[in-house]
């Protein structure tokens, strides 16, 4: 549906966009995930045509509109202030695209409350966008690119400009509206749980390039680089080296001696330098009461507890192994600080090597 | 320093009181050129309008007798009421040209980079900063009857007699268009530059082409913008003295000229009064009507 061929973007000596390579499909909910300024946005006004790429070549449906003007690509962008046309009521907000358009009036009445119902904003067409709430103003926004049926859906964080709780309701709400559409979708985002709770696929971009792409969960559980890693969430990094063989996997020898096993096929040779993240609720800290029978799948090691922070639902463990710091993040629900000294527990799987 | 530092936090020590105590200090620093604005504008003014309802006899203002009979001189005496009307189309004219001219100068403006807008806007100030005798007699080397402009057609055989370039309403209404237009220009291009570009891109995005995105959305957003610059536009119009005295001449005059002319020539200070007065309430009008339209169109 979408697809960009080697597309770079520079302000000055500023390099924004380093080859970009990318394809959406039909039907999509892809995602652009990265910290700001990474060049994400750059990226998407690029696709609407509202910035040119130095070089490369952006393609809609097959047909290359890297040289197409902004107002005939077919395409959507809800604003990440939105952009509503202050002078304008909701109707005539929602209705732009369609007398564009040239459909007849009658349709692009029924159409544009079509639109406001899917958003869920019946009943507000009279009003001015300053009369809106941020919520109001973001469904406003929302129906009035998708009214005119895109072929294709660009949102640049839709929902930043929103508090917590009506950015989590308009996350659920904006899957829905998605799916019940069909439009494939391209969002922008720094926000993680949005991109993982909405895409089917996401991109995350570092300094310009695309470090990796896959689903929401091959991102978060298998990040191809410590900053994806980093930046998807919490992590223990530790260093050390490879050593060969193990039944089912290999294991790495920690710089402090620790031998950790890890599951999967080697691609590194016995020796070689390499970094194993492990997510902090990956480990898993046996119970006090009855230490349970450990499978040969796992790292058992014995920790200490230097320090838990209470967070609600999670407990965060400092814990130690040896001399070797690690970061545990448990069930808040039943946690026990006593006794210090305890066994601790890591899938195998859990423990991913990058190079 | 340690003054104001203590009339600064004045209010903090007696917050229950705050609201009820006037802070003296600004009072004390205004009151100076309030004193000043008093003695030598209010009252003047006061005396004028006072003087406007009074009638003129020989020996000067006949102080002890009121009369209406100098505002309907003014407003009905064919003489003065040609004047009256020259004065009001002349300001609608320079007003609507202004408001004709101002999009495409405006836009060209704003597209270009910042370095070169600045620039571009400082020819279009110049002729604030040109005193305005001097800008006059540039108009006259052109437009007068051995000015440039007759003198190339002239030359070149497309017309016999010198054009009424100057010396008639064409003449005030093209320096006063000159001066002037600077107003309306500034305010509408410093609501383009304010304008949020997302909007612009949102309209473009969801299919409209340049004319259609300055006719719905750039137009719409700085017609506030344009109707505060009108009113100060339209206000010097109004009053402008020197503009229509060198480039009407004496057939063409306006109600500034004929204020002055009233007052100091004919020294008939209650006529003169009361032709000052019809100026300063028309002042009010075009305040007034762009207040109007404003709140018709912009919420």
């Amino acid at each position: 549906m979408l697809e960009l061929r080697g597309v770079n973007k520079a302000y000055g000596s500023n390099h924004v966009v380093r080859d970009v390579d990318l394809n959406v499909e039909q039907g999509e909910f892809f995602s652009l995930l990265g910290p700001s300024g990474c060049g994400k946005t750059t990226i998407l006004r690029m696709i609407a045509g509202i910035v040119a790429p130095d070089s490369g070549a952006i393609l809609l449906a097959g047909t290359e509109v890297t040289e197409a003007p902004i107002n005939k690509r077919d395409l959507t962008l809800v604003f990440q202030n939105y952009a509503l046309f202050p002078h304008m009521t909701v109707a005539d907000n929602v209705a732009f695209g369609l007398t564009m358009r040239g459909v007849p009036r009658a349709e692009i009445q029924r159409r544009v409350r079509e639109a406001l119902d899917v958003v869920k904003l019946p009943g507000l067409d009279g009003r001015k966008p300053s009369q809106l709430s941020g919520g109001q103003q973001q469904r406003v926004a929302l129906a009035r690119a998708i009214v005119v049926r895109p072929r294709l859906l660009l949102l640049d964080e839709p929902l930043s400009n929103l508090d917590a709780a009506l950015r989590d309701q308009m996350r659920w709400h904006l899957k829905e509206v998605q799916q019940q559409t069909g439009i494939t979708t391209v969002l922008v985002t720094h926000d993680i749980q949005e991109a993982f709770a909405l895409s089917d696929r996401i991109a995350v971009m570092n300094a310009g390039r695309i470090e990796q792409i896959g689903s929401p969960h091959d991102i978060y559980t298998r990040p191809t680089s410590s900053f994806i890693a980093a930046f998807t969430g919490d992590i223990n990094l530790l260093e050390g080296a490879v050593e060969g063989d193990e039944a089912g996997g290999f294991a790495v020898r920690l710089n402090d001696g620790l031998r950790v096993l890890v599951s999967g096929e080697v691609r590194h040779q016995a020796g070689a330098r390499a970094k194993l993240l492990i997510r902090p609720e990956a480990i898993a800290l046996a119970s006090p009461v009855e230490p349970d029978g450990h499978t040969r799948d796992e790292n058992v090691f014995e920790a200490r507890i230097d320090d838990a922070t209470f967070l609600g639902a999670q407990v965060r463990v400092s814990l130690r192994v040896g001399d070797l710091p690690l970061i545990a993040s448990v069930p808040g629900h039943g946690f026990e600080p006593y006794p210090a000294s305890r066994t601790i527990s890591i899938p195998r799987a859990a423990c991913v090597l990058i190079a | 320093m340690s003054l104001l530092l203590e009339a600064a936090r004045q209010p903090d020590r007696t917050a229950g009181r705050a609201r009820r105590a006037i802070d003296w200090l600004p009072v004390a620093l205004l009151l100076p050129l309030f004193a000043l604005f008093v003695v030598w504008y209010v009252a003047p003014l006061f005396g004028t309008v006072l003087n406007s309802f009074h009638p003129h006899g020989l020996s000067g203002i006949r102080t002890d007798e009121w009369t209406l009979e100098n505002y309907l001189e003014i407003t009905t005496d064919p003489y003065y009421r040609t004047i009256l009307i020259r004065t009001l189309s002349i300001t609608a004219a320079v007003a609507i040209a202004s408001a004709v001219f101002v999009y495409p100068v405006a836009l060209f403006i704003d597209r270009q980079k910042p370095s070169v807008q600045t620039y571009l806007l400082l020819i279009y100030i110049t002729p604030w900063l040109v005193n305005v005798t001097v800008k006059a007699f540039g108009w006259v080397l052109l437009l007068g009857p051995g000015g440039i402009i007759n003198t190339a057609l002239r030359s070149l055989g497309l017309i016999e007699r010198p054009l009424p370039l100057m010396f008639n309403e064409f003449g005030v209404f093209i320096g006063l268009f000159h001066a002037q237009f600077i107003f309306v220009l500034l305010p509408v291009w410093a609501a383009m530059q304010g304008l949020d570009k997302n909007v612009v891109y949102a309209a473009a995005n969801l299919g409209a082409g340049q004319a259609t995105i300055i006719r719905r959305i750039i137009v719409p957003l700085t017609l506030p913008a344009l109707a505060a610059g009108l009113i100060i536009n339209m206000t010097m119009s109004l009053s402008a003295f020197t503009t229509p005295a060198l480039l009407g001449g004496a057939r063409t005059k306006v109600l500034s000229n004929l204020s002055h002319e009233i007052n100091l020539v004919q020294l008939n200070w209650p006529l003169g009064a009361a032709a000052g007065v019809v100026l300063l309430a028309l002042t009010f009008v075009p305040i007034l009507l762009v207040r109007a339209l404003g709140r018709s169109r912009i919420t």
